[in-house]
């Protein structure tokens, strides 16, 4: 692992109107680190990732990418960002009016200028890698909630990003669905990737995780190893929501 | 703060509209206070005369169809064929609806309104007139079975009495009959409807009118009206723009040799004949042809306009969802203009208005307004769609580094025109409807051809059913092709 963090958040704030979802947010991530971000609904961990790729602009505070202040990006500087970046959102939000395989290219050949061969192969090796290249030509209304994730996936790492960021990635599913999910998820963090994961997968923030970090009130107000985590909170708001969640 | 600076912008584009509006009707003051009197060399230069007219006023003009071609007769026409062989030009004919004629010198889209007009003191307000070249004097249209109840004017005292608006048999028939109710509308078909149905007693009408009336129809009589009338405002006479002098001139002396030969008396005749060989046959079925190029100028126009309006209406959707604050402002200005004013002020504006600086005609003139209308309408449909297409869609792609302008046209516009395909669909069939108003400017649509048949049929309902069940079953046609379409657009999904 190298010593020079790919993130850096630092007395990030973001409020609406009058509310204040994030107070305070301090955090580091490093290159192939896997962080498991969990907290009570509402508690601003969406928000949290999307300050992180610039989906919403902070209030105060910063958020540094390879030590440079993202608020200060220029749209080619973001768009770079979002390139190394990727995300996977809760309901997939694949495009429907496109098919799997056009849902894959769509980016490469806009963002990254590649040609349309060139996209199309790697759109199919990717869909080949989450085990759905036999759907390349259907749109998304035909999937199921695993194969549409599933396909979300393939369609961040068709840029090429070192990072993604996963925003309840598993909640929509069906439970016998969320497995398949979580597989990919797991191949690419031992492949190296660099994630942020937003889940109350107990199970995978175990095995997969380097650090859990929980949320409430726009603070995180613990961070710790996983074991340490789930058996043994310090804060009284973490150990009530573990205990929620565990007896769930 | 910020709510309010859009409201500045706002209100300025919206008076920027205006002023525009002003600038471009300004110039006609202008040009008939000062412009030296051309308007007899323009005619020679040009070598044809441009002549308005409301065919549908029989017998001094109105539209007679001969082997499937329809054209335009009567005393007017063959009166001004006269002056255009004594100016040595050719005569074109301009059709419109009665309100316009006049409206179309003042704004140089003809040369000479002659339309049966009286030469009324506020007429003269605004435009110039020729010597009366016809007075056929004024009677009274009543029903048949009223000629023992109805002999004379004085019998008509507190009855209700029928007569086209803004004419002189109005005005008289509200001045010199005691007690008189009179009921104005703008069509003496309409009116001749309206007596057969006794919603009302009598119509002042035209003498020449009267009789081409009782003789096509058997169950009408008339009296002379016995009014002791001013003859300089009750005869017929021809319409100029102001300052034509040397138009009406020489315009003149053709009416003076045209009235010393009493050359009015042949072309009565000759216009009664056309009358009589036009209603032998007044079956719907032998009018087929007019209503079939009705239906094609309809649904032409309305394909046409559907297409510039979605055009438009993109435009402006996409100026509103766009980050410069002057192009939200037009856009929404443009929409609450738009919307704010009535379709047939618009379509007048785009063929009288715009007309003063480039000469449209009138079917393209009301291809432009009804489209720029649509554009109006389809924006906020395009909007609705627009907003109905799910924020997640917009972040997904923004997390992919798309450009805003890409997420646009690849992702959120596809799904809002699916979207709002049927929103769309009702767009078109409304417009099917109400393109119906450019009939005013002579456009030669379904309700423009229906008033043709009515006038030359002196069939008052017949023609209106059948021009009904025509839109009708257009719009029924086309929702079921477009329901069809939505289906199939769904499965493709
Ligand atoms: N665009 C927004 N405008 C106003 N309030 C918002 C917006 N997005 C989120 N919020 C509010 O911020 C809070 C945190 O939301 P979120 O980050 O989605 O929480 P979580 O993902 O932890 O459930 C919630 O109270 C939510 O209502
Ligand atoms: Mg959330």
């Amino acid at each position: 692992m190298q010593n020079k963090p790919l993130v850096e958040v630092k007395k990030l704030q973001k409020n609406y109107g009058d509310t204040e979802v994030l107070k305070e947010i301090d955090g580091t991530v490093m290159p192939g680190q896997v962080i498991c971000v969990i907290g009570p609904s509402g508690s601003g961990k969406s928000t949290f990732l999307r300050c992180l790729n610039m989906l919403e602009k902070p209030t105060a505070g910063q958020v540094l990418f390879e030590g440079k202040d993202t608020s200060k990006f220029s749209e080619e500087e973001l768009t770079t960002l979002r390139e190394r970046m990727g995300m996977v959102f809760q309901s997939f939000n694949l495009f429907p009016n496109l098919t799997v395989l056009d849902n894959l290219k769509l980016a490469p050949i806009r963002v990254k200028k590649m040609s349309d061969k060139e996209a199309e192969d790697k759109a199919l090796s990717l869909l080949k890698r989450v085990g759905l290249e036999e759907k390349a030509n259907v749109y998304p209304s035909s999937l199921s909630g695993g194969q549409a994730q599933r396909v979300a996936i393939a369609r961040a790492l068709a840029m090429d990003p070192e990072m993604l960021l996963f925003d309840e990635p598993t909640s929509a599913l069906d439970p016998e669905m969320v497995g398949e999910v979580l597989a990919v998820m797991k191949e690419l963090a031992e492949d190296g990737m660099t994630m942020v994961v937003v889940t109350h997968e107990m199970g995978f923030a175990r095995e997969v995780a380097n650090e859990v970090w929980f949320m409430a009130d726009g603070y995180i107000l613990e961070k710790n190893k996983p074991n340490e985590m789930f058996e043994h909170p310090q804060n009284p708001r973490t150990k009530d929501f573990i205990s929620k969640i565990i007896n769930s | 703060m910020k709510a309010k600076g859009k409201n500045i912008l706002l209100t300025i584009v919206t008076l920027c509209l205006s002023l525009f509006v002003l600038f471009t009707v300004q110039p006609t003051h202008h040009t008939t206070a000062y412009a030296a009197d051309d308007s007899l060399q323009k005619i020679k230069d040009r070598g044809k005369i441009v002549m308005a007219t409301s065919p549908d006023y029989p017998p001094y003009e109105f539209q007679v169809s001969k082997n499937g071609k329809s054209r335009i007769v009567g005393m007017d026409v063959d009166i001004m064929k006269q002056v255009a062989k004594d100016l040595g030009v050719k005569l074109e004919i301009k059709s419109m609806s009665y309100d316009s004629v006049l409206v179309a010198v003042e704004t140089g889209k003809a040369d000479v309104a002659m339309s049966g007009i009286n030469p009324t003191a506020k007429r003269r307000q605004s435009v110039d007139f020729s010597e009366i070249y016809y007075n056929g004097g004024q009677s009274f249209l009543i029903n048949k079975t009223d000629v023992g109840k109805y002999k004379n004017k004085a019998a008509l005292a507190h009855k209700k009495i029928g007569a086209q608006t803004g004419t002189l048999q109005y005005n008289l028939a509200k001045s010199k009959i005691p007690g008189a109710t009179v009921k104005g509308m703008d069509k003496n078909t309409d009116l001749v409807l309206a007596l057969k149905t006794h919603k009302i007693d009598a119509l002042g009408i035209e003498t020449p009118s009267a009789e081409a009336y009782v003789k096509n129809d058997h169950d009408l009589a008339m009296i002379k009206s016995g009014y002791h009338l001013n003859k300089n405002e009750t005869g017929s006479a021809m319409a100029f723009k102001k300052g034509s002098g040397t138009l009406a001139a020489a315009v003149n002396k053709s009416i003076d040799k045209i009235k010393a030969k009493h050359m009015t008396t042949q072309y009565l005749a000759d216009a009664g004949k056309y009358m009589k060989v036009n209603t032998t046959n007044t079956s719907m079925i032998h009018y087929w042809t007019y209503f079939a190029k009705g239906i094609e100028y309809t649904l032409l126009i309305s394909a046409i306009s559907v297409i510039f309006g979605v055009l438009l209406g993109t435009i402006l959707a996409l100026m509103r969802f766009s980050k410069s604050k002057l192009l939200h402002a037009i856009s929404v200005a443009y929409v609450e203009f738009v919307r704010g004013t009535p379709l047939m002020v618009q379509v007048m504006f785009v063929y009288f208005g715009v007309g003063i600086i480039v000469n449209l005609p009138a079917l393209l003139s009301g291809i432009i307004a009804v489209s720029l209308n649509s554009g109006a309408y389809v924006e906020e449909i395009i909007r609705g769609g627009i907003n109905s297409v799910d924020k997640g869609q917009t972040e997904a792609s923004a997390s992919l580094g798309l450009a805003k302008s890409d997420t646009m046209r690849f992702v959120v516009l596809p799904q809002a025109l699916k979207n709002i395909w049927p929103a769309l669909g009702n767009e078109f069939v409304s417009l099917v409807k109400e393109s119906s108003i450019v009939s005013i400017i002579g456009v030669t649509d379904l309700i423009y051809q229906l008033n043709i048949v009515r006038a030359d049929t002196y069939r008052g309902v017949m023609p209106v059913f059948v021009a009904m069940c025509i839109y009708f079953v257009m719009t029924f046609i086309l929702t079921r092709v477009l329901n069809y379409f939505e289906g199939r657009m769904k499965h493709a999904k």
